[in-house]
C-alpha cells in the first residue's frame, strides 16, 4: 500500500506559541490512522495544518506525492481532502439537504445526485429531515451531517476531528462503525483524531500518541492498544495495586 | 592525637552530631534552618522547628517501641521531613537509611531485609505502595508512616500511620518523659552508628556502608575547613539526600556551620528554583553542571551573531581573569578594567540566568567532570572546587579549596587525611572519615578497608605539588588487544560535554579497538532534528535518524581528534530506547551503569565488532 500524505517536520505556530513541534507520520492509502492525545496536545492542529486553515512555519506535507505547500484551503479540499472539523459547525440556516449540497460545491461531474442518496442510504434519518433546518438536528445528527457533507466531496482522504465528542456511548459507537463502513465500501482513507482512545485503536489500523506537540509513539493500533502506557494514560486501564484505588501515575516511557 | 586531631573530631566542643544538633537547637533556636516551597510559597522552619519535630520524632518512635541502633530507612525526594525524620532516628539514638525514590520495589525488599529495617518512612502514596508489596517478605518491618497523605484518606492499616500521627504521639509521649530527649543525646558516643548509606556494588548487591557519629562529624569539620561555611549561608537542597553527597550539603553541613537550605517543591522544578534562591554557596553533580552548560550552548546557537560574539569576548577576558586567580595572582590593571564591562554586559546575565550569580564558590563531586567544564565557571566569573571522597570515607578525601586549586585534579588531601597511591596506583585513604565496615558483611569490609586503610578500587597519579587526578576506576581501565592501557572515562568525560550526548560509555577491553554506545540528550537531539527538518516520530525513530547519528558521529570524531589514534573510538551505537531513573541501566542521577549497559547491549557491543 503507498503512501497518501505525508507529514514531514512540521511546525505550526500560534502566535509567538509553537503548537506542533516537528510531527512526522504518514497516512497509507486505504487505512484508518488514529491520532490520539491529550487536551491540548496539538492533534486540532495537525489536521488545521493539513487541510490549509493554518500555514505551517516549517516543515512539508506531501499529499499523492505532491507538496501541499501554500495551497489554499478550497484548493487542497479540490485536491481530495475532506475536513470535518471539531463541534461538526454545520450550516446552521441551511437546511439539512443545502448543507450536504455545500459539500459538492467544488464538483462538476454528474455524480452528485447519485452521492446524495448514498449519504442518505449511510444515514437515512438525514434523508427524513432533509428539510429541516440544521440547526435543529441533535448533536448526533449533526454530526452525520458533517461527516455525510464531507462525503459529497468524494474525498480521497477524510479528516475527523473528534467525532465522538458529546456524543452518547451508543452514537459514538454508531458513527464509529459508519467511518469503519465508509473506510471499506467508499475507499476513504481515514486520519481520526480522537480523545476517546479506545474507540479509535479499536477501529484503527494504525496509529500515532502526540504529547506536546511532538509524536511520541506509533504502531499498529492492536500494538498501542497493548502498551502499558498508552492502557494507563488513554484507555484508563491501570492495576490498582496493593492497596486498591492506586492514584499515582507511573512516568510515562512511551514504549 | 595532635591537637588539630582532636580539634577535628570536635565542633564547638561537642563529639557527636546529635549533641551538636541539640546546641544548635538551643543556642539558634530563632534562626531559620530550612525554608521549603510548597505551592509556590517559601515556608521557614528554625532551629527550634526543627528540634521539635525531631524530638517528636524520637519520642514517636520510642511509643511504638524503637530501641537504640535500630535501623529505621526513609524513601523520600528531597523534603523537610526527610530531615525531620533523619535528625529524630539519630537522636534516638536509632540508625536512618535512605531509599532513592527511584528504586523499584524489589530493591526496597532488599535494603529493608539487608539493614533491618524496623520502621519505614514513605513519602507519599506511591513510595508506600512499593513497600506494601513486599512487606509479606519483610518480616523485621514493624512500621510505616507516610509524610503525604493525600490519596490516603481511606487507608486503614494497623502497620501504617501518617507522620503527622506520628508527630502527635511523640507529643504525648514526651509530656510523660520530658528528659528523654536530652538523656538519649547525652547517651550518644562518638563509635554510635549513625546512618547507613548504601553503595551500589557494581560486583554483587549492595552494601550499607556504615557511618558512624565520628565520621559525620571529621566529615562536617573537614567539608567546612576546605570549603568554608558560614551562617549566612544559603543553598538550594535539590539533590536525593538518600546518596552521600546530599546529606553531607543539605543536612549535616547545616548543623556545622548553623546555615541554611532551601528544598525545591519538585525535582522538575529545580532549575527554576535555583534562579530564584539565587544560593551564597552551590553543590551539584556533573550531570547538572553538564545540563545547564548544554542550555547556554544551545541558547547561544538559537541566538544571534553578535549575541554569540559578545559571549565568545566575555567568556575569553572571564578566561583570562580565572587564569590569574587560579595561578594566585591578579590580572593587570587594564584587563580587570576591560574584564568588568564584559562581566556587567554578558557574564553576569549568564550568571543570573543559571542562579550561579549570588554563588561565592560552586563545587562539584560524586562522578567524573571535564576539566574543561569546570573552566568554563571559572571564565563565568565563579570559581569552582572539585572534591573527591567515597561513601566509605564519607564523602570527602580531598579537595580543591580557594587558594589551592588546580583543574583536573581532585585537590589535596583533608585535614586528618591520609592519600597514598598504591604500587598498582589506587588511591589508599586513612583517616577519621573512612567508616568501619559495610552492615553485615565483614567479608566485603575485609576487601575494601585493610589495616585502616580504605581501598579506593580508582586509580590516581600525584603531581610535583601534591595534587591528586583520578586516572579512572581500577577495574574500569579497558586494555586493548594491542596491549595498550586506556581510562575511558578520559574520553567519556569529553563526549559529554557536547550539549547532545547525555552520557557515554566506552568499550574495548581486551578487543581490537574501542567502541562506544551513547545516550543521547533528548532535548537537544530533538531540538536538532526540528530545526534540521529531521522526520522522527519517537526516541527510537530519532535514534535512528541518518542525521543524527551523523550529528553524534560528528561529535565523536571531534573529541578523537584530541587523543591518540589508539585511543580514539572507532564504532559507535546509539542507545535506542528512551532510559528513566527506573531502568536498571540508569543511576538515580541518570548516568549509565557500565557493567549494566556491556550486558545488556552485549549484541549491540557484538555488532560493533564483527
Amino acid at each position: 500500500m503507498s503512501d497518501l500524505l505525508t507529514l514531514s517536520n512540521v511546525e505550526t505556530y500560534y502566535g509567538p506559541v509553537m503548537a506542533i513541534r516537528g510531527v512526522s507520520m504518514t497516512v497509507r492509502t486505504g487505512d484508518v490512522t488514529c491520532l490520539l492525545g491529550a487536551n491540548g496536545a496539538g492533534k486540532t492542529t495537525v489536521l488545521k495544518t493539513i487541510s490549509g486553515a493554518m500555514e505551517p512555519q516549517k516543515g512539508e506535507i506531501l499529499f499523492n506525492g505532491e507538496s501541499l505547500k501554500g495551497l489554499a484551503p478550497d484548493v487542497i479540499a479540490r485536491r481530495g481532502i475532506a475536513h470535518v472539523p471539531e463541534g461538526r459547525e454545520v450550516f446552521a440556516f441551511l437546511s439539512v439537504e443545502d448543507n450536504l449540497k455545500m459539500g459538492a460545491y467544488s464538483r462538476r461531474d454528474s455524480r452528485v445526485a447519485s452521492d446524495l442518496a448514498l449519504v442518505y442510504d449511510y444515514f437515512p434519518v438525514l434523508r427524513d429531515k432533509r428539510r429541516q433546518s440544521a440547526a435543529l438536528l441533535s448533536g448526533g445528527q449533526q454530526q452525520m451531517l458533517a461527516i455525510g457533507r464531507a462525503l459529497m466531496l468524494r474525498p480521497q482522504l477524510m479528516l475527523l476531528d473528534e467525532p465522538s465528542l458529546g456524543l452518547s456511548p451508543k452514537l459514538v459507537a454508531e458513527i464509529a462503525d459508519i467511518i469503519v463502513r465508509l473506510n471499506q465500501e467508499q475507499g476513504v482513507t481515514v486520519l481520526l483524531v480522537e480523545q476517546n482512545a479506545a474507540m479509535a485503536l479499536s477501529r484503527s489500523d494504525f496509529g500515532y500518541v502526540l504529547e506536546n506537540g511532538r509524536i511520541v509513539m506509533e504502531d499498529k493500533a492492536a500494538v498501542l492498544a497493548d502498551a502499558p502506557d498508552v492502557q494507563e494514560f488513554y484507555l484508563g486501564m491501570k492495576d490498582d495495586g496493593v492497596r486498591g484505588g492506586r492514584r499515582w501515575k507511573k512516568r510515562k516511557t512511551w514504549r | 592525637m595532635t591537637d588539630a586531631a582532636a580539634n577535628a573530631l570536635m565542633i564547638d566542643g561537642e563529639k557527636t552530631v546529635s549533641a551538636l544538633f541539640a546546641r544548635r537547637v538551643e543556642e539558634d533556636a530563632g534562626k531559620v534552618a530550612l525554608r521549603e516551597k510548597d505551592f509556590g510559597v517559601w515556608n521557614e522552619y528554625s532551629w527550634a522547628d526543627w528540634g521539635e519535630r525531631a524530638s517528636a520524632v524520637a519520642h514517636g518512635l520510642w511509643h511504638l517501641g524503637l530501641q537504640r541502633g535500630e535501623v529505621c530507612s526513609v524513601a523520600a525526594e528531597v523534603c523537610k521531613e526527610w530531615l525531620f525524620a533523619d535528625l529524630g532516628i539519630i537522636t534516638a539514638g536509632a540508625v536512618t537509611n535512605g531509599v532513592y525514590p527511584t528504586d523499584a520495589s524489589n530493591q526496597v525488599e532488599y535494603l529493608i531485609n539487608d539493614s533491618g529495617s524496623t520502621f519505614y518512612f514513605a513519602e507519599n502514596e506511591e513510595q508506600l505502595d512499593k513497600v506494601l508489596e513486599v512487606r509479606a517478605n519483610t518480616p523485621s518491618l514493624r512500621y510505616i508512616i507516610i509524610f503525604d497523605m493525600e490519596g490516603l484518606r481511606h487507608l486503614d492499616d494497623p502497620m501504617c500511620l501518617s507522620f503527622d500521627a506520628l508527630l502527635e504521639l511523640g507529643r504525648r509521649h514526651r509530656e510523660q518523659a520530658p528528659s528523654m530527649w536530652q538523656e538519649s543525646i547525652d547517651q550518644a558516643s562518638p563509635d554510635d552508628l549513625m546512618i547507613l548509606t548504601y553503595t551500589s556494588g557494581t560486583t554483587g548487591p549492595p552494601k550499607g556502608a556504615m557511618i558512624s557519629q565520628r565520621n559525620m562529624l571529621f566529615m562536617m569539620a573537614n567539608l567546612t575547613d576546605c570549603l568554608g561555611f558560614d551562617e549566612h549561608d544559603e543553598q538550594l537542597g535539590f539533590l536525593p539526600i538518600a546518596h552521600v553527597a546530599g546529606r553531607m550539603f543539605y543536612v549535616f553541613s547545616l548543623i556545622a556551620s548553623r546555615s541554611l537550605v532551601n528544598l525545591i517543591e519538585d525535582p522538575e522544578t529545580a532549575m527554576s528554583d535555583l534562579q530564584e534562591v539565587a544560593p551564597s554557596v552551590h553543590f551539584a553533580v556533573p550531570r547538572v553542571w553538564e545540563k545547564q552548560y548544554s542550555m547556554i550552548a544551545i541558547k547561544l546557537k538559537e541566538g544571534t551573531a553578535f549575541g554569540r560574539w559578545a559571549f565568545a569576548r566575555a567568556l575569553r577576558s572571564g578566561e583570562a581573569i580565572a587564569r590569574h586567580a587560579l595561578a594566585g595572582e591578579r590580572a593587570g590593571l587594564l584587563a580587570r578594567a576591560r574584564h568588568l564591562l564584559w562581566d556587567k554586559l554578558v557574564l553576569r546575565n549568564v550568571r543570573i540566568l543559571l542562579g550561579i550569580n549570588s554563588a561565592r564558590w560552586l563545587s562539584t563531586a560524586a562522578a567524573p567532570i571535564a576539566p574543561d567544564l569546570i573552566a568554563w565557571y571559572w571564565a563565568l566569573g565563579r570559581p569552582m572546587y572539585e572534591i573527591y571522597g567515597q561513601t566509605e570515607c564519607t564523602g570527602i578525601a580531598t579537595a580543591n579549596r580557594p587558594g589551592a586549586t588546580r583543574l583536573g585534579s581532585i585537590g589535596k588531601a583533608c585535614m586528618e587525611t591520609d592519600v597514598v597511591l598504591s604500587e598498582a596506583g589506587e588511591i589508599l585513604i586513612r583517616g577519621p572519615g573512612v567508616i568501619a565496615g559495610y552492615w553485615n558483611k565483614p567479608e566485603k569490609t575485609a576487601e575494601t578497608i585493610r589495616d585502616g586503610w580504605l581501598h579506593t578500587g580508582d586509580v590516581g597519579r600525584v603531581d610535583e605539588d601534591g595534587y591528586l587526578t583520578i586516572v579512572d576506576r581500577m577495574k574500569d581501565i579497558i586494555i586493548t588487544a594491542g596491549g595498550k592501557n586506556i581510562t575511558p572515562s578520559e574520553i567519556e568525560n569529553q563526549l559529554k560535554f557536547s550539549p547532545f550526548v547525555s552520557d557515554a560509555v566506552v568499550v574495548g577491553d581486551r578487543r581490537p579497538y574501542l567502541t562506544c554506545l551513547v545516550m543521547i540528550d533528548l532535548d537537544n537531539v530533538t531540538k536538532f532534528a526540528q530545526d534540521n527538518n529531521v522526520p522522527f516520530t519517537n526516541y527510537t525513530s530519532l535514534c535512528h535518524a541518518e542525521a543524527v547519528v551523523e550529528l553524534i558521529g560528528q561529535e565523536v570524531e571531534a573529541v578523537n581528534s584530541r587523543f591518540a589514534r589508539v585511543e580514539t573510538v572507532k564504532k559507535f551505537r546509539l542507545i535506542d530506547q528512551l532510559l528513566d531513573a527506573e531502568d536498571e541501566e540508569l543511576t538515580p542521577t541518570m548516568k549509565l551503569k557500565r557493567k549494566v549497559v556491556n550486558e545488556k547491549y552485549a549484541e549491540l557491543i557484538e555488532a560493533m565488532y564483527r
